[in-house]
């Protein structure tokens, strides 16, 4: 597996390790591209902070909870206009973000006193949320304020809030990833044991590295629930701050993005015993398989089975649509993390298209272990490329499509490739069976809009076909289609609802009676 | 010889294209996965009773009950091997996933001491 040099990065030797092609004949022992270190300067970089990692991806998904960044207000950035982890809450933790305002003066004087103040003050403004989350930036880090020490004093005054904080300043760690690390293991540390859950099944699990991206966990949950299974907390998608505490008690971690929460379950299974189990819920095969596991661990896989034959009635069917018109289609699978490996393989074999590139942001090397091992021969595979290799990259790779953070995506555009967003989604959510067409459907559009055909002409030299008339997607993707497959009465295009997730939340479900068990 | 190479093979490419137990991130979570389920992979695929005494046991054979299940449904040949060769198939194929993914890894993480 050669390490592959691009052109517009030989004047940073170092990049080169950090890239490989999948040769024919050559497994993970042949070579791997680093990772999890630190950008090399000079190459000008797509990953986020360990602050942004530890805030911004696992902690504010947490829904009945003020979050709250000690630092400037420009750390809180990223909130309802780039995050997509909704809740059922209203999205709370999305609709409000909390910053203790430092400025220049506090850097000289200390910002203790106005943390302090903004604590009680963000209390006040919302009387029903008891729960806050503190995240130490790099400023605040650097001066040396005391977050733990003033959330003691509020705890003492306020008996009735809870306080976690988080030292994760943005220079933590090479990238987001450092920050994952952090909160991790500062949640165990700190909050796990501290809350004793109510168990109300014989079958309990915590959800974990799931983020609700669209409303992803709902519709996993909504699969649990009709398999009886008490989903105690998840880790930390639409999660509860007092569910996250009680963690200890579950059954058996589920885990799906090991990338960002494996350390939590690593550490439970440590500490409790509790076993993990990979699992995905992305794509009809993956998701099938992971349900069945869920189910044999506690001796219910019929409950499962059933699901998966109904849902799988369902859908499958309008997969297939989209695999028809897909096959072949060129993707570049550049998210940044975990989707590496959970869509490698699947994307393939599930809609037929060809991933020709693998990249990861922030992923380390046994991300790149996972993915490799999934995608096929001759894939590009590039740890924390810059802008310059990603533009290289689909100069020469020429994909139909690429599947990206919104930062690398809208640079994709700009050379005529559309992008689809693998972290927060188009059109999802994009988990469950259902999930899975509507990705499958928001890969069709991008690749078959007709605006994007247009977007291939340059108006100031090619000639502009003025008189061809309008053209459909459908026109476009059904040219080379055998009539077999045109007219199919079978395959059908998606006909799911707009909103997908809103019905799950008021949704009954089956009683199933927990065992009497004899003390 | 040939054969058994190229059915190592297609059941190395199974795992890891289906698998994610194989990839924990240290290598000595690693060894437990390999040696766990693909023990008790194996005494499945010779209608041998498994250990389900523990949680930790329920979750290897979990991995291991859906990984025979796929190989058995995607490699006919399997069905008319003996148990014998079953066992000797099955112990090549953990010598080559430890291989991958622990002794031949060059994952530099595998070693870290701590999570």
């Amino acid at each position: 597996m050669p390490y592959h040099e691009f052109e517009c990065s030989k004047c940073i030797p170092e990049r080169k390790q950090h890239a490989v092609i999948k040769g024919p004949g050559e497994d993970l022992t042949h070579a791997l591209p680093l990772g999890h270190l630190n950008t090399i300067p000079g190459s000008i970089s797509e990953r986020g902070c360990a602050y942004c990692g530890a805030k911004h991806v696992i902690g504010t998904p947490m829904k009945d909870v003020i979050h709250l960044s000690h630092g400037p207000t420009g750390c809180t950035y990223d909130t309802w206009q780039t995050k997509r982890y909704i809740s059922d809450n209203d999205n709370f933790q999305l609709k409000y973000t909390f910053a203790s305002d430092v400025k220049e003066k506090h850097i000289v004087f200390g910002a203790e006193k106005v943390l302090k103040q903004n604590i009680i003050e963000a209390f006040k403004a919302f009387p029903d949320i008891k729960r806050m989350t503190i995240y130490q930036t790099c400023a605040t880090a650097l001066i040396g304020d005391d977050v733990d020490a003033i959330a003691e004093e509020v705890m003492e005054e306020m008996p009735e809030v809870d306080i976690f904080v988080c030292n994760s300043p943005g220079f933590a760690g090479p990238s987001q990833s450092g920050g994952h690390h952090k909160i991790n293991i500062a949640w165990i540390k700190k909050k796990v044991g501290t809350v004793e859950p109510k168990i109300t099944s014989d079958y309990v699990i915590n959800y974990v590295g799931e983020y609700n991206i669209q409303g992803d966990q709902e519709v996993m949950l909504d699969y649990f629930k009709r398999m009886g299974v008490q989903v105690l907390s998840t880790f930390t998608g639409n999660g509860s701050y007092d569910e996250l505490r009680g963690m200890h008690r579950a059954h058996l971690n589920v885990l799906e993005c090991a990338r960002s929460a494996e350390y939590i379950c690593n550490e439970l299974k440590v500490k409790y015993g509790i076993p993990r189990l990979d699992i995905e819920g992305f794509g009809f095969e993956p998701l099938s398989s992971s349900l069945r596991k869920i189910g044999l661990f506690f001796g219910i896989e019929e409950r499962a089975q059933a699901i998966i034959d109904e849902e799988t009635a369902r859908w499958k069917p309008e997969l297939d649509w989209y695999k028809e018109r897909l096959k072949g289609k060129k993707v570049c699978l550049w998210p940044g993390g975990s989707k590496l490996w959970h869509w490698a393989h699947v994307i393939h074999e599930e809609m037929g298209v060809e991933v020709v590139s693998v990249y990861t942001k922030f992923g380390h090397q046994g991300d790149m272990e996972k993915g490799i091992a999934r995608c096929e021969e001759g894939a590009l595979a590039v740890d924390d490329p810059n802008e310059l290799e990603g533009l290289e990259a689909m100069m020469t790779l020429k994909p139909d499509v690429i599947f990206t953070g919104k930062r690398p995506g809208e640079v994709a555009k700009k050379i005529r490739v559309p992008y689809l967003n693998a972290h927060a989604y188009h059109n999802g959510p994009y988990k469950g069976y259902e999930g899975w067409v509507r990705f499958a459907r928001d890969i069709y559009n991008a690749i078959y809009s007709p605006i994007h055909q247009l977007a291939h002409l340059d108006i100031s030299k090619d000639e502009i076909p003025a008189g061809a008339g309008f053209q459909t997607a459908k026109m476009l993707s059904d040219l080379n289609l055998s009539e077999e497959v045109v007219s199919s009465s079978t395959l059908r295009q998606y006909t799911g609802k707009y909103d997908s997730v809103s019905s799950l939340r008021t949704k009954t479900y089956p009683e199933f009676k927990k065992k009497e068990r004899s003390e | 010889m040939e054969e058994k190479k190229e059915r190592i093979a297609q059941l190395e490419d199974y795992i890891m294209k289906k698998c994610l137990w194989q990839f924990h991130s240290r290598a000595w979570d690693r060894k437990t996965q390999n040696e766990n389920i693909l023990k008790k992979a194996t005494q499945l695929l010779c209608d041998e009773p498994v250990e389900l005494e523990t949680p930790l046991d329920r979750c290897y054979w979990a991995d291991a009950l859906s990984l025979t299940e796929g190989f058995r449904s995607n490699y006919k040949w399997l069905a008319a091997l003996s148990k014998e060769e079953i066992k000797e198939l099955m112990g090549d194929l953990k010598e080559r996933i430890d291989f991958v993914t622990i002794t031949g890894s060059l994952n530099a993480e595998l070693t870290d001491p701590r999570y």
